[in-house]
């Protein structure tokens, strides 16, 4: 007991791991494979379930810590640990990633392989969530890049390779700057933990000079190097090519994770290590931020409007609700301190949870209806409400979610983003209405496309009948709409949490 | 006592005596002829040094010496066997005829 | 229960109806459609309640009924939520839950409960008609569980805006009923004019909507709070007023104030955002219709009159309010006159009558806008219902005749249908006569009246006369309408037919008709000739009590040239309505059918070419095409070419000729060289290598001898 107690966010990070390499061992029985990482997958989320009934919101600082001495030479440790902010991202992760497993159970293709990567990228996330030490969070953060890579790259549909490979090269083009700024960290400070560079890394003097140059200028490339790789997983315009063409192209369970939990590793990365170590330049920048964060917003939901193909709305989609939160973390950043900075910050992490909860959603009702009718393009479907009735009634559900219709989780984020940022960057929230507006405009493209209008017969009869969603994959929205909902309308249950930790840190 | 250098000089004498022979000399036993003679010039040098040393009871040089003539009988013996059979291949005991070990 | 509780507890029963409905019982139609007015009864039951012990509260202004707990946790504080009943929400409350109710009775009719399912009837298209032993009769609605529970959702939202005590919640009372109309008016998705005009709607509405938000937030960034308290006091109120915004030179209340004002703009239909409500009748008639007409855009109306106390603050704001609603006005009361459909006459006079409703807050005129809003309504919403029962009774023709291409809503097919339809014909008419203004009896005529007066007691003139004439056409119209519908002959088979509707359906025509009469009468001046001083002047106190001081403070001056005005176009309207309509047979006949006015001053058009066009191009075309799959792609796709240009570089450069060629190759081409050459040496005579071993023993030995001993 006494170790479980000691080593609980060991167990919840690694027990995927372990789960994966037994299910090498299993027999060759698809069903059985299939089980067993479901089952897996859950032990993590009751373990998750187990820290948040032992997590003390009102405690200051990381709890359950772990430290254990990894890379001696260089001095870089194992320390993991959860504050409310990355507790809810762990919420999340373990969540989604059973949830994921259960939408893949109609995956017949290779299954013990896919489940295994599945259960690598969870350990992968959690990871970059649990990190206290800037190497380990480097060498989770390009962990979770290979199980994806593979993901997409084997189970991803026709144009998978151009897809997976301009993910990875994206992504890793993004972090190398990240790595050169975390050793120049390392470097100086001759430590990588995080708890430590907090102090010493803002209590150098304005005028020590580093590598040459002036502490402000090494600073500023640091917080750029950090900005940008984050930026390019978050992603901000105009780094979001990328995601388009990875979330059409992977599998359905895999674009639920790469939406719901992998965007969410970079804007994490904004609030776990820009802001408390960038300070000043996070108050300089944050106009550049907001820019960004605003043409995220702006051309993400116009090019969610000017799509065809319905995964690829949805995933335009995602690069629209990621602006709302670099927006809230612009905000903070140049509000810090303030009360305008806790909401826009408590709002930014709250979008990260709605959305990991809506955009995964909505991937998934995306998949079921191309699992049915092989196709994705919008102008395939119409009027399919009368078959699917049920579904519809979900897609509806979930699509007024990501609309962030008030009454459901979307709005509560949202709205605090707004309230947030208005003050300190209020032309930008303003401009970002306009893909606020547009937001509505392309969730009813999406539901009047497939849903509504004369129906199209093809779908009616015969061989290509349309099949009404099935009982697994209710299952795996259930819980999904349930948390939408009551995060809608009571979002204090997890808002406590994420809200304490914010006022603490910013 | 006649002194050293006069061994010596016979000594090597005798080697170029028997050098140029192997040098020279076209026919195949001609030029083992040759080796002999050095082989002797060579016993000649390891007896005077060894008569003129102060460790005359070791008996070294003579040993030497016969060991030298032993191996000289043995060579001339594998030596002979392979001039007759060369010559019972190609017909010829002239060495300058035997140049196939060449590219 | 306390009265707290109570108020707390009002919106629930639709709501849960609703998830009741959705999850678990849309199979069956009746136990549907119990839960569904079983719902609305509660929560009229409750209202009523709530109302009537706030009728017995002295000072209800002063100590309303309130309650809030912490909702959101904002950094170091908490964001409240929490319910208030004060005179004003009292009121909406009042007639909310009334109009509720009856739509909820009225549809179980109106959706042909009890009858026969159709025989070609396809979820999302209106019911055809079922053939029972040769006959076809009217079928039932395929989807008429799903109605009740889309109703239900909107009564929730209705009663959450209604009994909020904060922005935030009435906000979301605002949105849920946008996702309810879109639902609603989208309901027949299968139709492509219903599926088009949802969106429109919805999207129409979210262009105020966002606005509105960006005014919330800004509040709310200034004041610290959202709750109606915290704001209207008098020291928050004096800061709002102080600060400079820079934007047109407003001041932060008028900026806030503006911003909520263009969310009501989209909601309550106002020039420009009065778009989408036409298009609204595609809905169910008139259920839905009813619901956008009568109730939803009234809560742009009521935002505006709980934001009152800021709008009022900034006279630039109240010069645009009292423009946008007077303009609205006289616009869609011109655009009426050329409608020839049913519904769509009675949507533009809702537009039109809003515009009063804005106009008179736009004039500071408090009370009269909260009046006219009880009163229209009511009235409206009889008129809507009304309109339903004529529609539905020519469906009735038109499935006996079963000729379909009879437009069931034209109002040239009808006439004559007072005889066949006497109930439908006498509330219609009370309906219509409310709605025109006439004199004394009804109700519209006093709150009407009440805006003209305060229009001219405040020397805005302008704004007094356009609205006469916006009042004028409104008579008009409206006799032409009853006039086309129920007088004459009938046009069509069809109209002979008709029908009149059930008993679910024309009972809520009655009890409407009956407060579209009475509900004036609460709200009779003082000051007014012969009568006034009778009844109390009730409304004038309860609701003016909000405004303390200033509300009490209303000179009662009887001037009488706002009265003429209203007698002489209410009448007016009215009998030229109804001499011009006498005789008219076909649409060639009106002389009014002015293709401007027919196409409502090309709006849509315009709109159509000047925002959505574009809007579809910039998504379709520059963002996707162009920024991204050609410019930001076109730079990535760069990066490959070049990376493989630099790797092939290198290997055509660097790797094949120096290191291939000149290293690998050039040393076995040396060392090839190198053998060649030497080979002449190898001569294979024993006796040259023997030479040239001693040459070298030689050099060898020298070479040694001269290191060795130097």
């Amino acid at each position: 007991m006494e170790y479980f107690n000691t080593h609980l966010l060991s167990l919840i990070l690694f027990t995927p791991t372990i789960a994966a390499l037994i299910m090498l061992f299993l027999p060759d029985n698809a069903q059985l494979q299939r089980w067993f990482a479901f089952i897996s997958s859950l032990v993590p989320f009751i373990l998750t379930l187990v820290l948040w009934s032992r997590f003390d919101p009102n405690a200051a600082g990381f709890q359950f810590e772990e430290k254990y001495v990894w890379y001696e030479a260089i001095n870089s440790s194992f320390h993991i640990g959860v504050d409310g902010i990355s507790f809810s991202m762990v919420l999340l992760t373990t969540l989604l990633t059973p949830l994921a497993i259960l939408a893949s159970f109609s995956v017949t293709d290779r299954v013990k392989p896919y489940m295994m990567l599945f259960l690598f990228l969870e350990t992968g996330m959690l990871g970059v969530f649990l990190a206290l030490d800037l190497l380990i969070f480097f060498v989770f953060w390009e962990i979770g890049l290979v199980p994806m890579y593979f993901l997409i790259n084997q189970w991803g549909s026709a144009n998978r390779n151009y897809a997976s490979l301009k993910f990875m090269i994206y992504t890793m083009g993004g972090s190398l700057g990240l790595l050169l700024a975390v050793q120049l960290l390392g470097v100086l400070f001759g430590t990588f933990d995080l708890v430590v560079l907090y102090q010493q890394w803002n209590s150098l003097s304005a005028d020590t000079i580093l590598l040459g140059m002036p502490i402000h200028t090494v600073k500023t490339i640091a917080f750029w190097a950090f900005a940008i790789a984050f930026a390019v997983k978050v992603p901000v315009w105009p780094f979001h090519t990328w995601l388009p063409d990875a979330h059409t192209e992977a599998p359905t369970a895999g674009s639920m994770i790469l939406a719901g939990v992998l965007l969410k590793l970079g804007a994490y990365g904004f609030i776990r290590l820009v802001l408390p170590l960038y300070p000043v330049e996070s108050k300089i920048f944050a106009g550049a931020l907001a820019v960004l964060a605003v043409g995220a917003i702006v051309f993400g939901a116009f090019g969610s409007y000017g799509q065809t193909d319905f995964k690829r709305l949805v995933a335009y989609s995602s690069v629209n609700h990621m602006g709302f939160v670099v927006l809230g973390i612009a905000a903070a950043g140049l509000a810090a301190g303030t009360a305008d900075a806790h909401i826009a910050m408590s709002g930014a992490v709250l979008q990260m949870f709605n959305h990991g909860l809506s955009a995964a959603g909505m991937f998934f009702l995306v998949g079921v209806i191309y699992e049915r009718t092989h196709t994705r393009n919008l102008d395939d479907f119409g009027g399919l409400f009368p078959l699917v009735p049920v579904y519809g009634g979900i897609l509806i559900f979930t699509s007024m979610a990501s609309l962030g219709l008030p009454g459901l989780n979307g709005f509560v984020s949202e709205f605090m983003i707004v309230r947030g940022s208005y003050q300190p960057l209020t032309i930008y929230t303003a401009i970002a209405m306009l893909g606020l507006l547009f937001t509505g405009a392309y969730i009813l493209k999406g539901i009047k496309k497939v849903l509504h209008g004369p129906l199209n017969e093809h779908w009616a009869h015969g061989e290509h009948k349309l099949t009404e969603i099935n009982l697994r994959e209710i299952i795996v929205m259930a819980p999904l709409m349930a948390l939408m909902l009551f995060t809608g309308l009571w979002p204090m249950w997890i808002l406590d949490i994420i809200n304490k930790a914010v006022t603490a840190l910013f | 006592m006649v002194p050293l250098s006069w061994y010596l000089t016979l000594a090597a004498g005798l080697f170029s005596i028997g050098l140029f022979g192997v040098l020279v000399r076209r026919n195949a036993v001609a030029i083992l002829l040759g080796v002999e003679l050095m082989l002797n010039a060579v016993n000649i040098n390891l007896v005077a040094f060894w008569r003129y040393s102060e460790a005359l009871a070791s008996m070294n040089g003579q040993v030497f010496a016969i060991i030298v003539f032993a191996v000289a009988a043995a060579e001339v013996s594998v030596g002979l066997a392979l001039v007759i059979s060369v010559y019972r291949r190609r017909n010829t005991v002239i060495a300058d005829e035997l140049d196939m070990l060449k590219w | 229960m306390s009265t707290e509780t109570l108020i707390w507890l009002l919106p629930l029963p639709p709501a849960l109806a609703f998830f009741l409905i959705v999850l678990f019982t849309n199979k069956s139609k009746a136990v549907s459609h119990t839960i569904a007015v079983g719902a609305a009864f509660l929560s009229w039951l409750g209202a009523m309640v709530v109302f009537i012990r706030a009728l017995g509260v002295e000072h209800l202004a002063e100590h309303p009924f309130e309650s809030a707990i912490n909702w959101l946790p904002t950094g170091e504080t908490y964001l409240k939520i929490g319910v208030l009943i004060d005179p004003l929400s009292a009121i909406v409350l009042f007639f909310v839950a009334w109009c509720v109710l009856m739509i909820f009775l009225y549809s179980v009719g109106y959706h042909n409960f009890g009858q026969p399912a159709g025989d070609h009837d396809h979820p999302g298209l209106p019911p055809h008609g079922a053939t029972v032993h040769g006959h076809t009769v009217p079928s039932v609605e395929p989807m008429y569980s799903r109605f009740f529970a889309f109703i239900g959702l909107f009564a929730f939202g209705m009663l959450t805006l209604v009994v909020s005590d904060n922005v935030l919640t009435m906000f979301v009372g605002w949105e849920i009923m946008g996702l309810c109309s879109y639902l609603l008016i989208g309901f027949w998705y299968g139709k492509e004019s219903a599926r088009n005009a949802a969106i429109k709607a919805f999207m129409t509405t979210r262009v105020g909507d966002v606005f509105m938000l960006l005014g919330i937030a800004f509040l709310y960034s200034v004041t610290g709070s959202l709750s109606f308290k915290d704001i209207f006091n008098e020291e928050v109120l004096k800061v709002l007023a102080s600060v400079p915004t820079g934007v047109f030179g407003l001041s932060a209340a008028g900026l806030i104030g503006l911003l909520l004002f263009i969310g009501t703009v989209g909601k309550s239909a106002q020039f420009p955002l009065h778009v989408w409500l036409p298009d609204a009748m595609e809905g169910p008639t008139p259920v839905s219709a009813m619901i956008h007409a009568a109730t939803m855009v009234s809560a742009g109306v009521y935002a505006v009159i709980r934001m009152f106390p800021i709008i009022s603050l900034d006279h630039t704001t109240m010069n645009i309010v009292a423009l946008i609603g007077t303009f609205t006005a006289i616009f869609a009361a011109t655009i009426a006159v050329a409608q020839n459909d049913i519904k769509r006459v009675l949507a533009y006079s809702t537009i039109s009558q809003l515009g009063f409703m804005i106009a008179a807050l736009g004039i500071e005129a408090y009370v009269a806008a909260t009046f006219h809003l009880v009163t229209h309504a009511f009235f409206k919403a009889l008129l809507f219902l009304g309109s339903g029962s004529v529609i539905h009774g020519m469906e009735h023709g038109v499935l006996h005749t079963g000729n379909h291409k009879v437009d069931p809503q034209d109002m040239f097919n009808m006439g004559g249908l007072r005889n066949k339809m006497p109930i439908t014909f006498w509330t219609f008419l009370i309906g219509g006569f409310a709605l025109s203004g006439f004199p004394l009896i009804t109700a519209g005529f006093w709150s009407k009246d009440e805006i003209l007066t305060d229009a001219w007691k405040h020397d805005h003139y302008i704004i007094f006369g356009t609205l006469a004439i916006a009042a004028f056409l409104t008579a008009f119209y409206t006799m032409r309408q009853i006039t086309l519908t129920f007088f004459g002959e009938a046009r069509t088979k069809e109209a002979e037919h008709a029908h009149e509707t059930p008993w679910t359906m024309t009972t809520p025509l009655i009890v409407l008709s009956v407060f579209a009469i009475t509900f004036g009468w609460v709200g009779i001046p003082e000051y007014f000739p012969g009568i006034g001083g009778l009844l109390p002047n009730w409304f004038h106190e309860f609701v003016g009590s909000m405004l303390g001081e200033h509300g009490a403070a209303e000179a009662a001056k009887f001037d009488p040239i706002p009265l003429i005005t209203s007698l002489v176009v209410a009448l007016g309207g009215l009998t030229a309505g109804y001499f011009a309509y006498r005789n008219v047979k076909s649409p060639a006949e009106d002389k009014l059918q002015i293709s401007v006015l027919k196409n409502k001053w090309y709006v849509d058009e315009l709109y159509n070419v000047v925002f959505i066009k574009p809007a579809a191009w910039f998504s379709e075309v520059f963002v996707s095409k162009w920024m991204d799959k050609g410019f930001i792609d076109g730079i990535l796709h760069i990066f490959g070419p070049a990376t493989g240009g630099v790797g092939s570089g290198i290997r055509n450069y660097f790797d094949l000729p120096i290191i291939n060629h000149f290293l690998g190759d050039g040393s076995a081409e040396a060392t090839w060289w190198i053998g060649r050459n030497l080979r002449p040496i190898q001569t294979g005579r024993i006796q040259q290598y023997l030479i040239l071993s001693l040459i070298l023993l030689f050099v060898v030995g020298g070479l040694l001898y001269f290191l060795l001993m130097a």
